[in-house]
Parts: C-alpha cells; structure tokens; sequence
C-alpha cells in the first residue's frame, strides 16, 4: 500500500530524514518510535505534504501512484489522513461545515452521493459519541477552546468519518490520561480492517497496548536504525532508547 | 526636491447644469438653490483633500454623469419576504413599486409630496448631521435633489417589519444620481432599516447618496446598509446619525468594491445614555475599491460607542478604513471601543488603516486596536489535509474572518443573503485567481 523509498526530507536547508525505508501492506499497522527529534513527526508531515519540508531524494509510492506528485488535498482524496499531534483551532469555521464539506467531498471523489444534512447529522452525532464528544461539540469552531484530550478526539472522530486508506496518527496519545488513551484506542480499532493500514508515530509504547502493531520501527537521527515486531517496543520500554545505543540529546543531530 | 506637477482643481459643479428640482416644495428647492450655489467653483475632491487621499483619483464627474432625473428602464428590484419595501429608482421614489407600511404614528412621503409646513421643518434638518468639511459630496447631493423620502415615527411607534429601501441604479445609460433620505424616529420609536443598493446595466454611473436619521431620546433604530453595486457604479454615500438620550443605533454596513466606494457613516452621540454599535465588512478584489469613513461624536456624557470593522482585499484591489472617535470636553464617562481588522488576499492588495481619536475629556475609556493580517497558513494545510480544496479552505477562512460580525447580522434571512453573497464574493474571486 505505501513504499517509502530511501526518503530524506529537510526543513530550511537542515536535513532531517536521511534515507528511509518503509513498506506498508494493506491491513498492517506500523509502529515508529523514537526519541524527540529523531524525525517521526516530520514523517508524518511529509507523507500528506506538508509544505514546511522539502524532500530531496527518494520517492513515496501509495497504491503505485507517486504521492510526492499530489498536492494536500489530492493525498486525502487518494486516502491518506493524518491525525495531528497539535491540531489547529479555526474560530469562526464550525466543526459542522468544516466536517460536512471534508466529508462531501471525499464522497464525490469516491463516486458516492453527498449526505444531505439529517443523514450527515446522523452520523457525526454517532461517530462522536464513539469518541466520546457531546453532539454539542460539532456547532463549536473547529478545535476552538478545545481541551488537548477534545481535540486529539476530534482527529479519531475526523479520522472515522472520512474512512481513510491509510491512517496516520501523530504522537496522538501525548497528553492524554488512560481513559482518553483506551476511548481513542478503540475508535482506531473500530476501524481496522484487511484494506484499511495505520501508520502510528509514538514516543512511548503505552500506546500499543491498545493498538497492538505489526510491526515496529526505531527511528532515530533520520533514519530507521531496526525494525521488529511488537516485543521490540516492550523493549525499549523496559530498557529506554540508550539500549539501541541512542544518545537521546543528540538523537535530534 | 520640485512638485512634480500641480492636480488641476476640477470645479465640483463642472459640467452639470444646476437646473431641476422643480418638483421640490419651495422650502426644500430654496435649500437646494443655497447648496447649488454654494458649491460653484468650489473643487472635487483631490489628491491633497486629506479625506479623499486614497480615493479621488477614481472620482471623476465626466460631462456624461448628468444627473438622470427619470425612473427609467426596467431596472428591477428584488421583493424581500416578511418585509415593507420601499424602491427608489434613479434617486427617484417609485410609490408603485412600493409597500409601505401604514398605521398611526408613521408618516412616509416623498418630498414632492410635502406641504411646505413639512417641508420647512425637513429643510431645516437637511444637513444637519454630517460634517460640511468632509462630506463635500453630500452637498452635492443637497445641491441636485430632485427627490426624497421622509419617515417620520411618532412617540412610541413601533414599525412591526423592517422596511427594506432598494435604491436600484438604471445603467443601461451613463449619469449620476442622487437619492436622499430623512428618518425622524420619534421618542421611544423603534424601526429597523434596511437600504440595498443594487444595479443593472454597465454604463458607468455615479450615485451619490445621503441618507440623514435623527434619533430622538429612547428611539431604537437597527440600521443595515448592504452597498451591493456592480463595479461600473461609482457610488459616494453619506449617511449621518444624531443619537438622543437613551436612544441606540445598531448599525450593520456591508459591501463590495468596485470603481469607487466611499462611504461616510457620521454620528452623534447627542443625549446621555445614547449607544450605538458599527459593523462594517468590506470586500474587494480585482481592481476595486472600497473606502469607509466612520466618525464618532461623543458630544455629551455618558454614551457609549462600539466599532468594529473588517475588510478583506483579494488581487490588485484597495481598501480603506478611517476611523475618527471624537470625545468632547464635556463628555466625561465616554466608552469608545473601535476595532479594524483586515485580510489581505493578495500580495498585490493594499489596505490602508487610520484611526483617529481626539479626547477632551479626562474621564473616559477609548480603546482602539487596527491589524492587517494574511490567512494563516496552518489552518489551509489543516483544512486541505482533508481533502477540501485550497481555494475552498481559503474561502472558508475568509468568511470565518467576517463571521462573527456576520452573525451579528438581526435579521435571519438578510443574514444568510449576506453570507451567501459574501461566500461566492471571496470564493469567485480564489477561483480567478488561481485559474
């Protein structure tokens, strides 16, 4: 599904991936850890084309097409969705039409009808109770006021109406207590499935408890230093980065 | 340094005949006559008229802007639901277009309609609520009145639905008209008003409008001003306010650019405990223009004022806000709040921002704060990273900028007409940009 092909991406001149490796294959779910600064975030921002990161070499390819290609909006249509580890609030553009327009609009890139507004209604007071968020919450700016743990829920709940190929979750558990955690673990989960892959980027393996993964990577200094499955991550927590030989402060370099 | 070269002063009567007005009672023909005379000889506005520095060069008064003194073609209004409508055409009342209301305590004629006891006291209020040294076109307005409309509200009157004026421009021809409005709210009266000004045809046209209202004390007037022109309209509008004791001004005035929009809001607070709140949006893009001019007079104690205007300018277009709050010796306990924000579209889009404040008095609170800003970056990458497109997202972010002063908007159905129109405005104008 995505084949990351010797990556490097950097931002203001300063590189900071420096020849990645991936593959994903439909229905996996793939764990990156690291410490601060190792590059997961900027993974995740290059993959759904983050402006802010020029990729210099290596090529992305999901479903065979070129992703480095599309443009932003392009990548979410062709399925991809990130979950933001800071997500924006936008007074003044309310949860409803940001959603509804999102939404719609992948509905007709997909062929499909567009909800008419009792339907859409409907399924975003569903889909936001999965997630824990009073119906209130959708006549509210988007992320406006929200409390960290409200928004990292408004991603999973944006992330579970828009269905996406490839789900991408960016240090989504930072912040959160353990109920949140497990609330946002569960709506990940409702949505696994044999076509459907995720992409999790986490400092802490807490997280994969409750979205227990395929396969995990260590990524450090740009680049993937080991791969494993899911012990690799029990690992590093019993034993923290230094085991692998990482200098965390210097991780960043 | 040599002054590169002198702007020649263009009389503002140049090439109009100050004939006409013949409809007019005396008393108000004998007005017009004074203003007539008075502005012989005396010059557009120019580049060195402070008030006008970024707007004369679009103000031209060509020999074919004489005034049209006739109702004509079909120029056509739009009938509003669950309003009264009042349609002027050409500057000219057109009562068969109309549906007024009716009832004890509301008088609504039109001037030629006067007898002259009316009109001697209408004469005497003309002009009366506006600045003569920065309004010179309204007293061009006063010097080629043809026609007007009077509303006068006894004590207590209370009119039941809004009364939506259309001043509708024929420019199937080239010229100039002047419409003109009276409002005398009586003590304790309550209206809410509604003036659109609305177009068709692609001559170029100038409209020049004054629009007075006198608020006596506890009278509550909510007063939207929708300057809907299509951009070969240059249209310079006045509209000036006198606020008695208690009474309020909840005023809402919202349009697009085009080849010259001025607008002059001038207000009065007149009697202790008076209030009034000024919302503004302006749009413009391609090439227009959008200049607003607002002043407030706190002239006695214990009134307050609150602004708030926001303009976004998209291409190559202008937009100006001016903004002057004057609190006078004797008005202690003033709360003046006066706010501009701005979005710049474009690169090649200017705004320019002006606040004014002259306080004579010692015990008051005036705040007043002015940004140009850019949409924000994060939030576009935010919105297409879900699938909406760029030009989309940034209309979104557009009117998310006008929303809240949208939504202060009173009435429901003008509300969503105006965020309809402002919508496909701004996203119109994405759209030809990014083609």
């Amino acid at each position: 599904m995505l084949t990351i092909k010797n990556l490097h991406a950097s931002v203001e001149g300063t590189p900071i991936l420096k020849g990645i490796n991936l593959e994903i294959k439909p229905g996996e779910v793939h764990a990156v850890m690291g410490p601060n600064g190792s590059g997961k975030s900027t993974l995740a921002q290059v993959l759904v084309g983050h402006e802010a990161f020029e990729v210099t070499e290596g090529e992305i390819l999901f479903d065979g097409q070129n992703l480095l290609d599309l443009e932003v909006e392009e990548r979410a249509l062709a399925g991809l969705f990130l979950a933001f580890q800071y997500p924006v609030e936008i007074p003044g553009v309310s949860n409803l039409q940001f959603l509804r327009t999102a939404v719609n609009t992948l509905r007709k890139h997909r062929g499909e009808n567009e909800l008419d507004s009792p339907s859409f209604m409907k399924m975003a007071k569903e889909k936001a109770k999965q997630v824990d968020l009073g119906p209130d919450f959708l006549k509210r700016g988007v992320n406006e006021g929200f409390s960290g743990g409200e928004k990292k829920r408004n991603e999973i709940m944006q992330m579970l109406m828009m269905e996406p190929r490839l789900g991408i979750l960016d240090e989504t558990d930072s912040g959160l207590d353990i109920d949140a955690l497990k609330t946002i673990a569960n709506g990940v989960n409702t949505l696994r499935a044999e076509n459907r892959s995720f992409l999790v980027v986490t400092h802490y393996q807490r997280l994969l408890n409750h979205i227990v993964p395929d396969v995990v990577h260590v990524l450090a200094g740009g680049q993937i230093i080991k791969s494993g499955d899911k012990q690799l991550a029990m690992e590093l927590e019993e034993h923290g980065y230094g085991w692998l030989g990482i200098n965390e402060a210097e991780a960043a370099g | 340094m040599t002054l590169a070269h002198k702007t020649p002063i263009t009389p503002l009567d140049n090439a109009f005949t100050p004939e006409g007005g013949k409809q007019l009672p005396a008393p108000l023909k004998s007005l017009r006559d004074i203003r007539s005379k008075a502005i012989t000889g005396m010059a557009l506005p120019n580049r060195r008229t402070e008030n006008w520095k970024y707007s004369s060069r679009y103000l031209k008064l060509d020999p074919e802007l004489a005034p049209l003194t006739q109702a004509t073609g079909n120029a056509d209004y739009r009938s509003v639901e669950g309003t009264y409508r009042l349609v002027i055409r050409n500057g000219v009342v057109d009562l068969e277009s109309s549906s007024l209301p009716t009832g004890d305590g509301i008088d609504i004629r039109r001037f030629a309609d006067l007898d002259d006891v009316t009109a001697q006291g209408v004469a005497k209020k003309l002009d009366t609520t506006l600045d003569h040294g920065t309004t010179q076109m309204a007293a061009l307005n006063t010097a080629r009145l043809e026609d007007g409309i009077l509303i006068r509200l006894s004590a207590d009157t209370s009119v039941d639905k809004p009364v939506y004026i259309q001043y509708v421009t024929d420019a199937g021809t080239s010229g100039s008209n002047y419409p003109r409005l009276m409002i005398e709210a009586g003590q304790g009266s309550k209206m809410t008003l509604v003036e659109e000004f609305i177009s068709n045809g692609d001559q170029p046209v100038l409209v020049d409008s004054v629009s007075e209202l006198l608020l006596d004390d506890s009278a509550n007037i909510t007063y939207i001003r929708l300057c809907m022109d299509p951009v070969n309209v240059r249209h310079i509008g006045a509209t000036g306010v006198r606020i008695g004791a208690n009474a309020k001004l909840d005023s809402h005035c919202i349009g697009f650019g085009g080849d010259l929009r001025r607008h002059d809001l001038q207000v009065r607070l007149e009697g202790q405990g008076g209030y009034t709140r000024l919302n503004g949006i302006a749009l413009t893009q391609d090439r227009q223009h959008y200049d607003n001019h607002t002043a407030i007079d706190h002239v006695v104690p214990n009134c307050d004022s609150d602004e708030n205007y926001r303009c976004l300018a998209a291409d190559r277009s202008h937009a100006i806000f001016n903004g002057r709050i004057h609190i006078h010796p004797d008005a202690q306990q003033s709360h003046a709040d006066m706010n501009n924000k701005n979005l710049l579209l474009s690169t090649n889009a200017e705004i320019d921002t002006k606040p004014e404040l002259e306080i004579y008095a010692d015990d008051v609170t005036c705040a007043h704060g002015a940004t140009v800003g850019q949409l924000d970056e994060e939030s576009l990458f935010y919105l297409t990273s879900r699938g909406i497109d760029r030009d989309t997202a940034a209309t979104m972010l557009s009117m998310a900028f006008v929303h809240e002063l949208v939504g202060q908007v009173p009435l429901e159905d003008i509300r969503e007409a105006v965020n309809t129109r402002l919508t496909d405005f701004i996203e119109a104008s994405f759209r030809r940009a990014s083609e």
